[in-house]
């Protein structure tokens, strides 16, 4: 036991340094200088963002739109670094303390835009929220929430308090990433939250972050001002509005006329010409979005099925499937080089990610391997392709047909049947895709560990269409429940090897999020993550 | 005219029901709205307590009789994604944006199609009429999200920023998605005027007009244009109806707040509440329109009688 808690350590150990850098600040003036060029504290900056947030209750929903707009208000105990590290948030630490028990150290002299303190009391009442207990007692009403933590995390058995600032939770097994699912999770105030309600909290959010939404115009802006009172490195400049300009032709205007700062998801064959403007700057960042073709594997009492088993349950079809497609073709053609060809089934940007062989383009092998699974001229393998048209956005709508062709390529007779996204929805989720059928999509998530991609294929879910065999479970549940970090961080990378291998789905491509801006806003560096930091971001006088 | 009004109101209401009821159907034959409200992982169980929480798992027939008479109450439930009500939602975005938007349009496309489609109709065939023919249809055929992108290009970045590319909120923002809005219908009217005015000039109370010695100026706006701007009325009462339920091209690229991207966006993420409060709203639009629209045919026309 000893030596575990010892090995457990190490994440903990590693959080100290970097937290005895964001020690709550005192009233100092804000600089005025950054970098040796003058600044403006009190500027406004407009970012120019695709769409509003539907909600700012973190419960609700964190998806890749409203993730951004709630991490500027809210924290969580976990925080990451510009590089998607794990660093210290509103918990100093966390460590296992024993093979059940996790311990968060929270920070101290942390307060909500309201002024309430933030506390051990806040950590319980947010897991209340989080696992749907004692809301009768608070007096809050339950909300459909995206993610069912008393679901996903069965095993999350209690929690309690230890002092004002040690928290404690406690589990009826091994839970190795309950740093990262709970960690990652938005803090909202307690007395808030019960005062206002959960409408209140939506509406009007409060949060520990670096900025306090001060107006919300739905559809069309969010305005916020610094948190003077924020504990760690704050933006250097006093507002920031978040404006929605859906279209991306009219996003680059605006910020070519001067009238917005910083401008998200710029085309990637717009961003070489944004580069050349002196008066811009261009930056870039891989995202957790990994865009795969999906293809149907289930076996006939796992789905929808008519009595026959998925298509693609063969090994060999599914890699034949990866070798047919040109991955460094689409990145380059399509995406101007502003994506990433990843053959693990783990982001790059995620904790516990390790590197994979490419699968080659190989064509040739790609026939051989379908012939060798019994798919030859005579008898070619069909695919129904449903393709979510208009939801991931122009690169993606290209890239669906030119895979399609380049599966044809190698002899597969595919039918492309565009659909909009909430059709394809339907389908996966009531699990009538047909036995030769396959979709493409991407999936993200707000966790940082290499699990969050790895479940995918543990349970039947949307978008598992290729169950884990027996022995890829077993593998897979012994990374749930190694606690030891150097060794499951082994298990992580025996496991994406053999996923590799075992091809459940056609990795396509990881995308790389594009940014513009003007050239007085300085010292902006994009995140992996769904969100933007504005911290320690100036803006030129 | 009493009698002709309650007749109307009692047309009005069965419309409003057919559309009400249609919609209703329509929106739930799109499918499932709960995968939306997921995650990706959700199992079954999940996603039939989502459904459950929604209350769309009741039998058809019983949500909607809820719904027929919640609707008197102006009580169109609550928004799926936004968790707000979905009236509330609608007629936030209709007033003032939509209604401003389209009523800058309304303002531009009339007031100037008056003189260059007369203007065009007395000059046939002179310098004026080509110009005018030209210009018409080069706005008919130009598509809005090109044509405000233009206007953004050239008022925004190239002239310096003369006018903000996106926005709301005063009379600058509202330039150039008004403009963008208002071409299309502008050109139609300047055409409809022209060949209005032309067909009209030709009549006998037009020569007799003249022959007792009345100005031409009197002639032309007193006498012709008021026969000739009947089927104007007929169109603008649709374009209207148009320019406040459908200007999605135009938010979209001017970031407007209006209601045609709310509802919009509503169908692909299946809000039946929002979808259906906004197509509620539209048909309301429609019919009162086309109701103002038969009462100003009155004015324009003395032998319009309304029984």
């Amino acid at each position: 036991m000893a030596r575990w808690t010892r090995s457990l350590l190490v994440p903990m150990i590693l959080a100290w340094p970097l937290a005895a850098t964001a020690q709550p600040r005192t009233a100092a003036e804000p600089p005025r200088v950054v970098d040796g060029v003058a600044i403006d504290p009190d500027a406004e900056l407009i970012v120019a963002l695709a769409d509003d947030t539907n909600n700012m209750d973190p419960r609700i929903g964190m998806g890749s739109i409203r993730s951004n707009y709630i991490r500027q208000v809210f924290e969580s105990l976990v925080d990451v670094d510009a590089r998607g590290r794990p660093v210290p948030g509103l918990a100093l630490g966390w460590k296992p303390v024993t093979e059940l028990t996790w311990e968060f150290t929270l920070r101290r002299g942390v307060t909500f835009h309201d002024g309430e303190p933030f506390n051990a009391d806040t950590v319980l009442f947010n897991l209340d929220r989080f696992f749907r207990r004692n809301l009768d007692r608070w007096s809050i009403k339950d909300v459909l929430a995206a993610t069912s933590f008393e679901k996903t995390y069965p095993f999350v058995a209690r929690w309690e308090r230890v002092d004002d600032y040690t928290v404690r939770i406690h589990t009826s097994e091994p839970a190795p990433t309950l740093w990262d699912f709970i960690g990652r999770e938005p803090m909202v105030p307690k007395a808030y939250t019960i005062k206002n309600g959960v409408d209140g909290l939506n509406e009007r959010p409060v949060g520990t972050g670096p900025w306090k939404m001060v107006e919300w115009k739905r559809k069309t802006s969010m305005l916020f001002e610094r948190h003077d009172a924020y504990w760690g490195t704050a933006p250097l400049f006093r507002k920031m509005r978040f404006q929605t300009i859906p279209e991306g032709a009219a996003r680059i205007a605006a910020l070519r006329a001067g009238q917005v700062g910083l401008i998200e998801g710029v085309p990637p064959f717009d961003a070489p010409a944004l580069a050349q403007d002196s008066k811009l700057k261009v930056a870039s960042s891989p995202q957790k979005l990994a865009c795969r073709l999906y293809v149907n594997g289930r076996p006939k009492d796992k789905y929808d099925s008519g009595g026959k088993d998925g298509l693609f349950a063969d090994q060999r079809v599914r890699l034949a499937l990866n070798l047919a497609v040109n991955k460094d073709a689409i990145v380059k053609k399509i995406f101007n080089g502003y994506a990433q060809a990843n053959s693990s089934p783990v982001a790059s940007v995620s904790y516990g990610y390790a590197p994979q062989e490419p699968y080659p383009y190989d064509p040739a092998r790609a026939r051989a391997l379908l012939a060798e699974a019994g798919w030859r001229d005579g008898n070619p393998l069909t695919l129904q392709l449903l393709f979510p048209a208009k939801h991931y956005g122009q690169s993606f709508d290209e890239m669906t047909p030119a895979v399609a062709e380049m599966l044809k390529d190698v002899g597969v007779q595919v039918t492309v049947r565009p659909v909009d996204f909430a059709t394809l929805l339907q389908t996966t989720t009531k699990g009538t895709l047909p036995p030769n059928g396959a979709f493409t999509a991407c999936r993200t998530g707000n966790n940082l560990d290499a699990d969050d991609y790895l479940h995918d294929w543990a349970a039947i879910a949307l978008i598992n269409w290729v169950p884990y065999p027996p022995e890829l479970m077993t593998l897979y549940t012994a990374t749930r429940r190694e606690v030891d970090p150097p060794k499951r961080l082994r298990l992580l990378a025996d496991l994406q090897r053999q996923v590799r291998d075992w091809a459940p789905v056609v990795a396509l491509y990881q995308e790389v999020k594009v940014y513009a801006h003007s050239a007085r806003v300085l010292r902006f560096t994009p995140l992996p993550e769904l969100n933007m930091d504005f911290r320690g971001v100036a803006v030129k006088k | 005219m009493r009698a002709f009004l309650l007749r109307r109101a009692l047309h009005a209401v069965f419309v409003l029901w057919g559309v009400v009821t249609a919609v209703f159907f329509l929106v739930r034959l799109t499918g499932d709205p709960t995968p939306f409200l997921v995650d990706q992982s959700a199992t079954q169980q999940e996603i039939a307590e989502a459904r459950h929480t929604l209350g769309l798992d009741r039998a058809l027939h019983v949500q909607y009789l809820e719904f027929l008479l919640a609707v008197p109450r102006g009580d169109f439930g609550t928004s799926i994604r936004e968790k707000r009500p979905a009236m509330g939602m609608v007629l936030e975005h209709l007033w003032p944006a939509t209604v401003e938007l389209a009523a800058a349009a309304l303002v531009i496309s009339t007031v100037l199609a008056i003189p260059l489609g007369v203007a065009s109709a007395t000059h046939k065939n002179g310098a004026v009429d080509h110009v005018s023919r030209l210009a018409s249809l080069f706005l008919q055929s130009m598509p809005s999200f090109w044509l405000g992108l233009m206007l953004i290009l050239l008022f925004a970045v190239e002239l310096g920023g003369l006018l903000p590319a996106f926005g709301s909120g005063s009379v600058r923002h509202l330039i150039l998605p008004a403009v963008t809005l208002a071409a299309a219908p502008l050109a139609q009217n300047v055409r409809l005027i022209r060949s209005g005015m032309l067909e009209v000039l030709q009549q006998d109370y037009v020569r007799t007009a003249r022959a007792k010695g009345l100005a031409e100026r009197l002639v032309i706006y007193r006498h012709a244009l008021r026969n000739a701007a009947i089927p104007v009325i007929t169109v603008t009462g649709l374009s209207l109806g148009f320019m406040l339920s459908g200007a999605v091209i135009i938010e979209t690229v001017f970031s407007w707040p209006g209601m045609g991207r709310l509802i919009v966006q509503a169908v692909p993420g299946r809000d039946f509440p929002v979808i259906q409060a906004g197509v509620f709203v539209f048909a309301l639009i429609f019919v009162g329109l086309n109701l103002l629209v038969d009462l100003l045919y009155t004015v324009a026309d003395p032998r319009v009688r309304l029984t």
